[in-house]
């Protein structure tokens, strides 16, 4: 339930800045009427307040939406990549494409040619909607927020400049992940980026997104969508990997819809900004589907997660496991709020759900709300949550072998981890994964 | 260097929180190069005894001194005795699933060294495969999660993989051989007196309640302890007269 407020953004993010904006593009008239359409929808919508169940732990009166500037970046000009962005791909690995965005617009884009022939289409979101329209809108169109995210969803399609679209044809399967970047370097503004992944019947196919940005002076905000839909058996890994710099406060929102006997995995690991909040959804469509939900998250400082999940099992026979973990110290914080749904007609839908969070610091806090609602009788449901801290037997075994404290600690988050990396099948994406965990936990 | 390696004055101590002192006047000299036994019945102290040395958080020490080299070793943290050069093979070491052997170790290994200071990595890798040939241990080992559902054997085996690869100046045994069969038995012992004769100034402080081990690693001095104090030092030939006569014969010492 939204309450009626008038939030700080409206008095700033005016019509006239979206004019402005809309004004300087020259984009492709699906795109231009949609995201009209989506500023019409944002400003006639309330924010959301802390007095809805969704929003109750993230305070988004707080997110200075009003003093930032909107981005939709002008066509991207041959600027070298991002320091950090070369680093990472200087790093061995093998990927089928790149993708570089700023602000959400590509900046640059490879593809592997021999994948480029068996028909796979990468490109950015606005040629997609000349080249594949149909796809697109479908997809955008199935992609539909539940009343707590559609104000900042319309606002993400409102601002949508560019984000990028992959689309694997019926039976290619990808033989290396497709890695993206989605780099944020201007502080004080509001971006928005989107993913758009599609598998048609029996394609495969991993992604890894990744997001970041150095530290910045100023409130920045960054937001995303992501739709990803696999059709037919269909098998889809998709990496949201968020390692953002302070001062970025992250919205993201992603949509997965299942059809027959597909098996789409998702990944959420959050480890930088000041603020991060995914909801994901996954949707069930198809009999004999399979959903796998996964994340982590390591926070510190005054860090804020926020994860908010829907495994609707719209469909029959089908299946999904949701593992999230979290770690927290110093004055981090973290939510969790899962449910399970299950349609009239889903039966034997298998679903489960499961969050664990481990608390290094006494100013750490975590909170957890799983939820379930079936509504069909021939069902497996099971969910769970915990909370809490290493054991004192195994962090004396480490320290007495030399570790520090803060060693022995953040090894056992290593190992409190591995059960939730060591779902991702991809090797090339397992290892980015860890590798930025590593990073951001330090030993 | 005249100090003993390890020497213990007066120890006393108790369960953090709780009366009744455990360790009441414990005093033991080790020099460099020397294997020493800790014997004694059921309760008698030696494992917390064991765990004092190594910093365990749960126990408190109410009178007495640790000399370590020559340095009172009470003030330090575990993790710090550790990097000093104790190393307590644990009777019950713990299960950290989710961490492999070798990324523990390696580290175990990066923590030892100084600030700046870079690790081989190979000749980490080397030394780790050496010393689990030399127990035995079959190579897919250092992927296994750290003792998360070993055998007793497995984990004993591993206790001592890791003192090899640590190197430490003192090793505080606990235990080590019980529940092992006769074949592990061997195979661990062989380990600890390869480790001796690599690093002759190795000590060796091994608890143990029966003579068994003893047959295999052979100890320089051997110490009896009832009720919280040495009762009783003497050669290997002490181990014998135990084994054919229990503590019995032993006088429960006086308490002061």
């Amino acid at each position: 339930m939204s309450t009626m407020t008038a939030g700080p953004a409206e008095s700033t993010l005016a019509a006239a800045d979206f004019d402005t904006l809309a004004g300087g593009l020259t984009e492709p008239e699906a795109i231009a009427g949609a995201r009209a359409a989506a500023w019409e929808r944002f400003t006639a919508l309330p924010w959301p307040t802390k007095k809805s169940e969704e929003w109750r732990y993230t305070d988004l009166t707080k997110v200075g939406f009003g003093a930032l500037t909107p981005v939709v970046p002008a066509p991207a000009t041959a600027e070298a990549l991002p320091a950090d962005v070369r680093e990472v791909l200087g790093r061995s690995g093998e990927r089928a494409g790149v993708v570089v965005l700023r602000e959400g617009r590509v900046a640059h884009l490879e593809l592997e040619p021999e994948v480029a022939r068996s028909g796979v289409v990468l490109c950015s979101i606005r040629d997609a909607a000349e080249r594949h329209p149909e796809v697109l809108r479908r997809a955008l169109l199935e992609a539909q927020p539940g009343p707590a995210e559609e104000k900042l969803w319309a606002l993400h399609l409102a601002l949508l400049g560019g984000g990028y679209f992959l689309h694997v044809p019926r039976g290619v399967e990808m033989p290396a992940p497709i890695h993206a970047f989605h780099f944020v370097e201007r502080a004080g503004t509001v971006s928005s980026t989107h993913s758009f992944v599609s598998g048609e019947s029996g394609a495969r196919v991993a992604v890894i997104d990744e997001f970041l940005s150095d530290d910045l002076e100023a409130e920045t905000v960054s937001l995303h969508g992501a739709t990803i839909t696999g059709e037919g058996g269909a098998g889809i890994e998709y990496v949201a990997l968020q390692r953002f710099g302070r001062g970025v406060k992250r919205f993201s929102t992603q949509h997965v819809a299942a059809g027959r006997d597909s098996r789409i995995v998702t990944f959420n690991v959050t480890l930088g900004g000041d603020l991060s909040r995914a909801d994901v959804t996954s949707r069930l469509d198809g009999p004999g589907s399979s959903s796998e939900m996964l994340a982590l998250w390591f926070g510190d400082s005054d860090q804020h997660f926020d994860h908010h999940t829907l495994q609707h099992h719209a469909a029959p026979h089908a299946h999904s496991d949701l593992l999230f973990k979290g770690a927290l110290t110093d004055a981090g914080s973290s939510v969790f709020r899962g449910l399970i749904r299950v349609d009239k007609g889903a039966q034997l839908t298998d679903a489960y759900q499961t969050n664990r969070n481990l608390l290094l610091s006494e100013g750490s806090h975590a909170s957890a709300l799983p939820n379930l609602e079936i509504e069909a009788d021939d069902v497996r449901c099971s969910h769970g949550a915990t909370i809490g801290q290493v054991e004192d037997g195994q962090l004396f075994y480490l320290m007495s072998r030399g570790l520090t404290r803060r060693q022995a600690e953040r090894l056992l988050v290593f190992g409190f981890f591995d059960e939730v990396l060591g779902r991702l099948p991809m090797e090339g994406v397992r290892a980015r994964v860890r590798e930025a965990i590593e990073e951001k936990i330090g030993l | 260097m005249s100090e003993p390696l390890l020497s213990i004055r007066g120890l006393r101590a108790k369960v953090e929180g709780e009366d009744g002192e455990i360790l009441r006047g414990v005093d033991l000299d080790l020099e460099r190069g020397e294997v020493h036994a800790l014997m004694g019945p059921n309760g008698s102290g030696k494992s917390t005894l064991a765990k004092v040395i190594a910093g365990h958080p749960a126990y408190e020490v109410t009178a007495g001194e640790i000399l370590f080299e020559g340095e009172d070793v009470l003030e330090l943290e575990p993790d710090e005795r550790s990097r000093a050069g104790i190393f307590l093979a644990f009777q019950y070491p713990a299960e950290i699933p989710g961490v492999s052997i070798a990324n523990f170790l390696r580290t175990a290994v990066n923590s030892r060294l100084d600030e700046g200071e870079e690790m081989d990595v190979f000749g980490f890798q080397r030394t780790l495969t050496e010393k689990m040939e030399m127990l035995k241990m079959d190579p897919g080992f250092a992927t296994r999660y750290v003792n998360d559902g070993f055998s007793g054997g497995e984990k004993k085996r591993n206790e001592i993989l890791q003192m090899a690869v640590l190197r430490p100046a003192l090793g505080v045994l606990d235990e080590t051989d019980s529940g092992l069969d006769i074949d592990a038995l061997k195979v661990v012992a062989r380990g600890v007196n390869r480790l001796s004769e690599a690093d002759e100034a190795l000590g060796v402080l091994l608890i143990t309640h029966y003579k068994r081990i003893l047959n295999y690693i052979q100890p320089d001095v051997v110490h009896v302890m009832m009720a919280g104090r040495i009762a009783e030092s003497g050669g290997a030939s002490l181990a014998d007269k135990l084994e054919a006569e229990g503590y019995d014969w032993l006088q429960q010492p006086a308490t002061v």
